[in-house]
């Protein structure tokens, strides 16, 4: 499936409702939005996505670190 | 006082007081469950707790909303009068909070291990109701759970046991994101773990006793116990059982445990969440955790909080245990100090009401504000008002902004602060400009201005609002 946010066409079923055929959650293995079926059009379909939410790969690879990963610690353990 | 036990002792309450409205009408995942408990946030600050039981799609989906989102469901959760009002109930959490510690009691067979999945059929989205919160949230989040870790340079000292509420994006069956913020106690314990190049062992409690909710979500102090506070709080210990595959100490009547790691040196995109400050925050990589068994109990009920412009009900989760440190580390230099309130965007403003000894001596106060553990990364705006302004009475506090201060000489700004950088308005983010507006009368040998005549209230006022109290509750 197509993920809204980011256009990945990776993105797969992760969940579907107990009740079966109602909806199922739509994980994206890029950018990790994850999103229900049954959900309106600005949060489940690509086209219909607002621009000030969308996820470019360069967002993805330029994100800061919180916190920042610290320097092992010298000692062998 | 009977203290309340669990949530869903916690839910008896709300529904004896008339604090519970229980939805029994099938509802949408998305967008109802958000909009209804953004909707119970408008309703004012008397609304109650909402539960639903019928959600599409699922079978038995238990939900509760806003349970602690009102001034008398604030009031249940804390074993008062559900009229108490506002400044009496952060008095009395005061005067608790300094019956601090009240050590906890441990027992064995919790409810939780009715229910169990491990390893390959851990699976988060079976056992939880998820949904969205705000449009703009990167995907389904726990937001109002308890976070339990430890340092783990020193795992058996439990003083040093953190429990928190800290964001949590889920991002598969398994697998969470976790927004551990620079300052907060579990980034110390992570760093320690990441520093040994080890996972840090995490435990996760999803519907608790509502006095451990507040505890986990205040600002208190790294070697204090959040559960020896609790218990403080209670008035009666709070009883813990051990995570069966951590050995975390977690709330005994916990709704659901989630036990695992957070995985050490590993960041991954994470957000944006709709946050307390009323703004999206995102787009950073965070911490990971992974979910290795989760236990629950039979019906597990889904505690869940919305969140987004003010007031929302983290304000009433947050708001009365932010007053509550600050209060006190004023008082301890200036016992001139009469009441703190810091319950706008946990603390982000805070008012504070002093008895000016001499000219200047307000804004010192403001000024310590600032300086005070949470005041570095919050008290971006002090307001400092006299004695007689109680500063849970924001028309008074207007009045006192309105015709004490003269903005020519009563503001003392400084630049370039510590803020926290969830502050949209930060620049660069984490620092800020802050103020101290300084609305007390001017005193000697301060001789500014003419407040030496203010009109008081009649000296009979008191009866009379007794009095009037008394005839209106009949009606
Ligand atoms: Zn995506």
């Amino acid at each position: 499936m197509i993920c809204p946010r980011c256009g990945d066409e990776g993105a797969a079923t992760v969940a579907v409702s107990p009740v079966p055929g109602v909806w199922e959650v739509v994980l994206c293995s890029i950018c990790h939005y994850t999103w229900r079926t049954t959900e309106p059009p600005r949060q489940s379909v690509r086209e219909s996505f607002p621009e000030e939410f969308r996820i470019t790969p360069e967002d993805i690879r330029d994100a800061v670190e919180l916190p920042p990963v610290p320097p092992l610690r010298d000692e062998p353990r | 006082m009977t203290a309340i036990e669990d949530l869903r002792g916690f839910l008896d309450a709300l529904d004896r007081e008339g604090q519970l409205v229980r939805v029994g009408e099938p509802v949408d995942c998305e967008p109802d469950l958000a909009a209804a408990a953004n909707a119970a946030a408008r309703l004012g600050d008397k609304a109650p707790a909402l539960y639903f039981t019928l959600v599409n799609g699922f079978t038995n989906a238990r939900i509760v909303l806003n349970a602690h989102g009102s001034w008398p469901n604030h009031a249940i959760a804390m074993g008062m009068d559900r009229d108490t009002p506002v400044r009496e109930q952060i008095q009395e959490f005061t005067r608790r909070w300094d019956d601090h510690p009240v050590a906890p009691v441990h027992r064995g067979d919790p409810p939780f291990l009715e229910n169990v999945q491990e390893g390959p059929d851990v699976d988060l989205f079976r056992v939880l109701p998820l949904f969205r919160v705000n449009e703009g949230d990167g995907g389904f989040f726990l937001d109002k759970a308890s976070v339990i870790s430890r340092d783990p340079d020193h795992w058996d000292d439990t003083g040093r046991q953190n429990v928190g509420i800290y964001r949590l994006q889920v991002k598969g069956p398994n697998k969470l994101g976790l927004q551990p913020g620079t300052i907060h106690d579990i980034a110390h314990h992570l760093r320690i773990g990441e520093e040994r190049g080890e996972d840090v062992p995490v435990a996760i409690a999803v519907g608790n006793d509502p006095v451990v909710s507040i505890v986990a979500s205040a600002p208190i102090a790294y070697d204090q116990s959040e559960y020896e506070m609790a218990g403080a709080l209670r008035g009666s210990p709070v009883t813990l059982a051990k995570g069966p595959l951590t050995g975390l100490d977690v709330p005994w009547g916990t709704e659901v445990l989630l036990e695992g790691v957070i995985e050490g040196r590993v960041r991954e995109f994470e957000g944006p969440f709709g946050e307390f400050t009323g703004h999206y925050s995102g787009g950073r990589a965070m911490a990971v955790i992974r979910i290795d068994r989760i236990s629950y109990r039979d019906d597990p009920v889904f505690e869940h909080l919305h969140l987004g412009r003010a007031w929302t009900e983290i304000d009433y989760l947050m708001g009365p245990a932010t007053c509550v440190p600050l209060y006190q580390q004023l008082k301890e230099d200036f016992p001139e100090v009469v009441a703190v309130n810091a319950m706008y965007t946990h603390g982000l403003v805070a008012i504070v009401s002093v008895r000016p000894r001499q000219g200047g001596f307000a804004r010192a106060v403001g000024l310590r504000a600032m300086t005070s553990r949470h005041g570095l990364g919050y008290c971006k705006v002090v307001i400092v008002v006299d004695e007689d302004v109680d500063p849970f009475d924001l028309p008074q506090v207007m009045w006192a902004l309105s015709t004490k201060v003269n903005p020519d000489e009563d503001m003392v700004h400084l630049s370039n602060m510590s803020i926290l950088p969830l502050d949209p308005s930060s620049s660069p983010v984490g620092v800020s400009g802050k103020v101290v507006i300084d609305a007390t009368a001017p005193v000697a040998p301060d001789v500014r201005g003419r407040h030496a005549h203010p009109v008081r209230d009649h000296p009979d006022t008191d009866r009379w609002l007794r009095w009037l109290r008394e005839r209106t509750k009949e009606r």
